[in-house]
């Protein structure tokens, strides 16, 4: 795959969030539009077509936990927010700053993580949990080995503790099951047919108020001993 | 994948026709003696050659110096040598035309690099006689109905159903004391040990054949076969169910990774996941892992999760509602048309909500025959947990209320336990619905021992029953997800 092979000669250890989400398109998960934007007028002209309210981070492939780095503002509702988290972002990163990427703010009251990594006896394993900032200190995730069909990916939301999350909602829609099964079905596809990406993270996303879902956030890990 | 059970590397180790053993002598302290002696213990009727050095006879068997100079080449050897010598010895087999053995020796792979060294002189020299072989560094295998106990205790439990294979050492002979406990047993168990050639896999796909195995248990600390497991459980559980007890391997931990997933991935939650995209029922404990096999080899299987429960207790019943609500059960009211056909049975202090709960019933059979009848035909009935006693002394106090000898009435009180248990044990193995039992009396009470050596599933304590009977709906679920 283009994206990887390019990355790879750069002797990059992940892909940009852009190209990950490029990356995860194609294999028909939702992602936020957006655009990158490497100057402070492109930047306000991607806000422009996209629509307010948008989000404004920091990209490059080697920032990989944006929000612990400061370089992610979110819900900016006009032209001049744009500018200034422009300068925030390109100021915080000096020497380091590549791009910026504008993108929709995408509003949803429950965050899901999706993940895949490669287990030693197995192969590709593919991860649903609840997501978010708190990911890690909720720890309710599932697991399945890849491939699997969507009748295992329902099994795995079954198996959270939190499943009640895919309900109705505080006003929000029923989370599309058909969607999320064919999200993970997919992120196994990604482990079996491409060799050299090692890891992947999907978090968060986010569960809309109509019930589809959007990949928000998403982290490639590729291989590192395919760059040596 | 082999169609036939005859095509199974373990079957002519399970089922040998003749043995030869390296390492039995007459010093009782060898393990190869041990080994011996359990295999003639439990009355294996087929040639046993021991291969000695010096000794002219093994046990009052004809001892023979070399592999070589046997009068057949025998189904199984079974090796019990130390570990330099493991290799030659295999090799001398394999010249000889043996086809299978069991290594039980250890010193291999696990301790290190000269130890695997050796582990691959030993597979190479099976591999140039293409001979399949179990371990090394386990403790063997036993077929109780082939009277085959080649591990080094006495197996004196009677022949089971629970098929069985270890990823730890000397756990199964472990077992089998405490299967005995409840008139429970294996049907064949296997050590795998370092898995050199024939590894869990490939005991999942024997013991799917075994006609005397009705359902499957493993020990599992780490599947190397990832994949193959997952299919060949997927195609297995669903004809043959499958409970699993796994504890952490040293593959735990230490996942180095730049992702959250990596992070989050520990192996206990990966196997959980395995497990259940295998068809695959997890255990948490030992007791648990064969409780759940007990219930699944002697009782029907659930339509649902609805349980209805009767005792003539409050404690047990109330104790019993509390489990199976943490255990995914749920507790429907019985229909209108149960209540008519209980009133009869109830007397005014009982209930009728569920738990039913009689107090008091004037006849045993109504309690453990006729009511149960009852709440199973119950549309509302997915499976029946009862609570079961009937102490010695009480039935001994009605025999002597007969007005016969103090001798007299202890043969009665006798019978009549033994006749109620064994009406019982019928009753719960027809039922078309689960039907087990629980109780705080164990097999010290006559009654529960009756009832186990019926084959009657009585559980120690309701949490275990209503754990067991959540498996059981698992089962069912996971069965009905694999087929979709």
């Amino acid at each position: 795959m283009e994206i990887i092979d390019q990355a790879l000669a750069a002797g990059r250890r992940a892909l940009s969030e852009y190209d990950a989400k490029r990356l995860l398109a194609d294999y028909g998960i939702a992602v936020t539009r957006e655009q990158l934007a490497a100057d402070r007028s492109a930047a306000v002209e991607a806000a422009r077509q996209i629509g307010f309210p948008v989000v404004v981070k920091g990209s490059g492939a080697e920032l990989m936990h944006k929000t612990e780095s400061g370089v992610v503002f979110v819900n900016i509702a006009d032209e001049q927010g744009v500018a200034e988290a422009f300068d925030a972002i390109s100021s915080k990163l000096g020497a380091g700053f590549e791009a910026v990427l504008v993108q929709e703010m995408v509003s949803g009251k429950r965050e899901l993580v999706l993940g895949l990594h490669r287990e030693p006896q197995f192969g590709p394993c593919v991860m649903l949990g609840i997501g978010g900032v708190l990911t890690e200190v909720i720890n309710d995730t599932a697991f399945r080995i890849a491939p699997f069909g969507e009748a295992e990916a329902r099994d795995m939301a079954a198996e959270l503790r939190a499943k009640k999350v895919f309900d109705a909602f505080r006003g929000e829609a029923a989370a599309d099951m058909d969607q999320l099964a064919k999200n993970l079905c997919a992120l196994g596809r990604i482990g079996l047919e491409q060799e050299n990406i090692a890891e992947i993270d999907i978090n968060p996303l986010i569960i809309t108020p109509e019930g589809r879902l959007k990949a928000v956030d998403a982290l490639v890990v590729l291989k590192e001993s395919s760059h040596d | 994948m082999t169609d036939r059970i005859e095509d199974s590397p373990l079957y002519r180790i399970a089922n040998p026709r003749s043995i030869a053993i390296f390492g039995a002598s007459n010093k009782f302290t060898a393990m190869g003696t041990g080994i011996l002696s359990s295999i003639k213990q439990m009355g294996y009727d087929g040639a046993i050659y021991p291969v000695h050095p010096r000794e002219e006879t093994v046990q009052g068997h004809k001892a023979y110096s070399s592999v070589l100079d046997l009068p057949e080449a025998p189904d199984l050897a079974i090796i019990v040598l130390p570990t330099p010598v493991v290799p030659e010895v295999m090799e001398a087999c394999g010249q000889k035309g043996i086809g299978h053995a069991i290594v039980v020796s250890g010193g291999f792979r696990e301790v290190g690099d000269g130890g695997a060294a050796l582990e691959k002189q030993l597979n190479e020299a099976a591999a140039r006689h293409n001979m399949r072989f179990l371990g090394p560094n386990c403790i063997g295998a036993v077929n109780t109905h082939f009277k085959l106990n080649a591990t080094f205790l006495p197996c004196e439990h009677p022949p089971g159903f629970i098929g069985m294979a270890s990823q730890s050492g000397s756990f199964i002979t472990q077992m089998f004391d405490y299967l005995g406990r409840y008139n429970l047993g294996f049907s064949s168990g296997f050590s795998v040990g370092n898995e050199a050639s024939i590894d869990i896999v490939d005991c999942l796909e024997y013991l799917a054949k075994c006609p005397d195995t009705r359902v499957i248990a493993l020990y599992i600390e780490s599947i190397r076969r990832g994949r193959d497991f997952i299919d060949a459980a997927r195609r297995i559980a669903p004809q043959k169910p499958i409970v699993a007890y796994y504890v952490g391997g040293t593959e735990a931990g230490g996942r180095a990774g730049l992702s959250h997933t990596g992070a989050l991935a520990g192996a206990d939650r990966v196997y959980d996941g395995v497990f259940r995209q295998s068809g695959v029922i997890r255990a948490h404990s030992i007791e648990e892992m064969f409780d759940i096999c007990w219930c699944l080899g002697t009782t029907a299987l659930p339509r649902g999760n609805r349980v209805v429960i009767q005792t003539h207790s409050g404690g047990p019943g109330a104790v019993a509602a509390d489990a199976c609500a943490r255990n995914g059960l749920e507790l429907p009211s019985i229909e209108a048309q149960t209540r008519e056909k209980l009133a009869e049975y109830i007397p005014s202090t009982g209930s009728m909500n569920n738990p039913v709960d009689l107090t008091f019933t004037k006849r045993n059979l109504d309690y453990f025959v006729d009511i149960p009848d009852v709440l199973l035909q119950d549309n509302n009935t997915d499976a029946l947990m009862v609570y079961m006693m009937m102490p010695r002394r009480m039935v001994l106090m009605v025999a002597e209320t007969m007005s016969v000898s103090m001798e007299e009435a202890k043969t009665i009180a006798a019978q009549f336990i033994s006749d109620q248990s064994r009406q019982l044990a019928d009753a719960m193995r027809n039922a078309k619905k689960p039907w087990i039992g629980y109780s705080y009396y164990s097999s010290e009470s006559d009654f529960i021992r009756k009832l186990y050596e019926a084959g009657a599933p009585v559980l120690p304590g309701p949490n275990r029953a209503a754990r067991a009977l959540g498996a059981l709906h698992e089962y069912v679920q996971l069965c009905e997800k694999i087929s979709t």
